[in-house]
């Protein structure tokens, strides 16, 4: 028989924890080892809602579980949010390619979040922590549209100390906000580092991501050092249903992550 | 290495007798209505073997409309793995040449540059494996091809040099059997009594016959033409055109020999039992690559249009060096709007 990679296994949530008001992050206690790469994802389903793509917010070879940022968008992700701790959820994975690292050893990173794309964000900086000897200088640009909306504002201190630069910016403040405001492009240029030589890691919306390259292109930043991690519609992870084609890739194997070089000559191919 | 047998005509309704004691055969079958359609044969003289091309391709046997992967029970989860043995008998070069391609596609072997690239790319699909094993395709040389096709400016026809399990050419009064896989081997030498050896003439009349076939091909369809024109020198304007002229009905995916995209979707029986199944489903579909937040990647009709000719024409050569698309003429037949592979071709080699 041949091993069926459709077919999920089962999780125990251990803990729920309220990021936002439509963010739950997803503690789950593995049975079995598993080895992941930051920005990789699984397919998690509840039977009868159907499966989506996460990606995994925990760092392999640091936290003894897996941890998923969910926001609550619609049918499966709203059945994962009516789970409680001590259920279960059905997953398979890891797929995808996951963040690169080797290209960063020696150079200074800028990460640059939007929205719940901070979700792999965070999954990537705790790994870099853990080997923080390899890198440069590291900063986080996280924007996104409220206060309120903006996670892990108790990790955010812990990055602080271990000596990132974070520049936290929201689109509509609040009394109480004491940050800055403004779209994350804004502060690029708060970044004291020689843009020619650093790297970065882009999660967010499309047009987010769209204005980020441009601009760091602009400040010299090559190409193949601007690493991005896309989002498509996804049904089986694997390169089969054809769901997340895209110009000559199939974006769940062969990406999510891309560089910009990428970018330019593999999915933007031809202009189709 | 091939093994060539003759078969007399008049034996091989008695040869798909035995076969079908031992698996389902599937054959065309004309229908109440008139429809040359694949199905289950019931009665082994309703096969129509004399017909052109079933406008259903054979891949619904690999790889149905609708298929169930699971079902679910509580925590109860069973796969559901259709392992029936299958001999399907009457498709043609072109259906056996797209086969040979999909193999690749659920393999996840694409036989390029493209794997070293990716070394994560190998899945192999159980679904369609576990009947693609079980099942024997005795496919047909084509004497005389439809006024649709144009398989042999793809290689994929008239006749079929190898990569077949069984391969049948009409000789007038006989059939040479030619068998290439160890499955289709396996199938005519349980039977070996009923077939005898080559001599040189009938190695001459299939020469003969292969000519003749060529000859009598109406369309000359070359997509290397067609793909260096698209990438190179076609306008939006000319995609609008297309695009006005398609009623975003999926007929040319449903009925392609080489279309394989799908959905996944659960359905409850009850509020803790149901099944998981897939679903064709296709690019050309609006919602196809929906996100959340009503973010389309591929908005516009022309613009969904245009992957689907991007991918058959220039990224299916890039990954598997061939097209993605045998010729089989079956989407001229199907599209309303006369926007098919072979009539669009033609109509872009004329554009200026
Ligand atoms: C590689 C990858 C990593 C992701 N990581 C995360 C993550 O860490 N946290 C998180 O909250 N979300 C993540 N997402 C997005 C998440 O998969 C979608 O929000 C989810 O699939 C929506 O499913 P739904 O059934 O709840 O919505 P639906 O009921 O299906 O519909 C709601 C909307 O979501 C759209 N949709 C359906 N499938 C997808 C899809 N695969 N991607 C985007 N939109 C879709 C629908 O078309 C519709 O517009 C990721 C997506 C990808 C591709
Ligand atoms: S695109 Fe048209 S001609 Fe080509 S294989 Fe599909 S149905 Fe046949
Ligand atoms: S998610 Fe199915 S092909 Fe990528």
């Amino acid at each position: 028989m041949i091993e069926n990679i459709y077919r999920p296994f089962k999780v125990i949530i251990s803990e729920i924890k309220q990021l936002s008001e439509n963010v739950r992050l997803f503690r789950l206690k593995l049975d079995r080892e598993i080895d992941y790469l930051p920005a990789q994802f699984f397919m998690l389903g509840v039977w009868g809602a159907g499966e989506v793509p996460i990606s995994v917010a925990s760092t392999s070879g640091r936290d003894p579980y897996i941890e998923f940022g969910i926001r609550k968008v619609g049918k499966v992700t709203g059945a994962l949010h009516e789970l409680k701790a001590g259920e279960a959820v059905w997953m398979r994975g890891p797929f995808g390619n996951g963040f690169d690292l080797k290209t960063a050893h020696g150079r200074d990173i800028i990460f640059v979040a939007g929205g719940i794309g901070i979700l792999p964000l965070r999954a990537l900086i705790n790994h870099i922590l853990m080997e923080r000897h390899f890198f440069g200088r590291l900063f986080l640009i996280y924007g996104s549209k409220r206060p309120s909306e903006m996670l892990f504002s108790d990790e955010i201190p812990l990055w602080k100390e271990a000596g990132i630069d974070v520049i936290l910016t929201v689109d509509i403040k609040d009394g109480l906000w004491r940050g800055y405001t403004g779209v994350v492009t804004e502060h690029i240029d708060r970044i004291k580092t020689d843009f020619r030589e650093a790297c970065s890691y882009i999660c967010g919306p499309e047009v987010m991501i769209e204005n980020t390259v441009k601009e760091l292109s602009l400040r010299g930043m090559p190409d193949h050092l601007i690493n991005i991690s896309l989002e498509r519609r996804m049904k089986c992870g694997i390169g089969k249903c054809g769901q997340c084609y895209h110009g000559i890739e199939y974006i769940c194997i062969n990406g999510p992550v891309y560089t910009y070089e990428d970018i330019k000559k593999r999915l933007a191919l031809y202009g189709a | 290495m091939i093994e060539r047998f003759i078969l007399d005509k008049n034996d091989l309704s008695y040869w798909l007798r035995q076969i079908r004691k031992n698996a389902s055969l599937i054959a065309p079958v004309k229908s109440l209505v008139g429809d040359v359609v694949f199905e289950s044969l019931e009665q082994i003289h309703e096969i129509s073997l004399d017909h052109p091309l079933p406008p259903p391709s054979v891949k619904e046997f690999l790889f149905p409309q609708i298929e169930t992967m699971f079902e679910y029970n509580g925590d109860e989860i069973k796969e559901i793995i259709d392992e029936e043995m299958r001999v399907v008998v009457g498709l043609r070069s072109c259906d056996a040449s797209a086969i040979k391609i999909i193999d690749r596609f659920f393999a996840g072997e694409t036989g390029s540059d493209y794997d070293m690239v990716h070394p994560n790319r190998k899945y192999k699909d159980p679904y369609y494996f576990s009947r693609r094993q079980n099942t024997v395709f005795i496919s047909m040389g084509c004497n005389v091809p439809g006024a649709v096709c144009f398989c042999y400016n793809l290689g994929a026809g008239p006749f079929l040099d190898s990569g077949f399990d069984i391969q049948l050419i009409d000789l007038e009064d006989r059939y040479l059997v030619e068998a290439d896989s160890e499955k289709g081997k396996g199938l005519v030498r349980r039977y070996d009594y009923l077939f005898r050896k080559v001599e040189t003439g009938d190695l001459e009349d299939r020469f003969e016959a292969l000519l003749s076939s060529i000859s009598k091909f109406e369309k000359r369809i070359d997509l290397r033409e067609t793909g260096q024109k698209i990438k190179n020198s076609m306008p939006d304007s000319f995609w609008q055109w297309v695009a006005e002229r398609c009623f975003e009905c999926g007929g040319c995916v449903y009925v392609c020999s080489l279309c394989t995209c799908f959905n996944i979707v659960d359905y409850n029986f009850s509020n803790q039992s149901g099944k998981r199944c897939r679903i064709w489903d296709t690019c050309l579909f609006k919602g196809f690559t929906e996100m959340a937040g009503r973010v389309i990647p591929q908005e516009k009709k022309e613009q969904r249009l245009k992957r689907w000719w991007f991918h058959k024409i220039l990224y299916y050569p890039e990954q598997f060096k061939t097209f993605g698309c045998v010729g089989c003429g079956r989407c001229t037949i199907t599209c309303p709007g006369h926007i098919d592979i072979a009539t669009l071709s033609e109509k872009i080699m004329g554009w200026r």
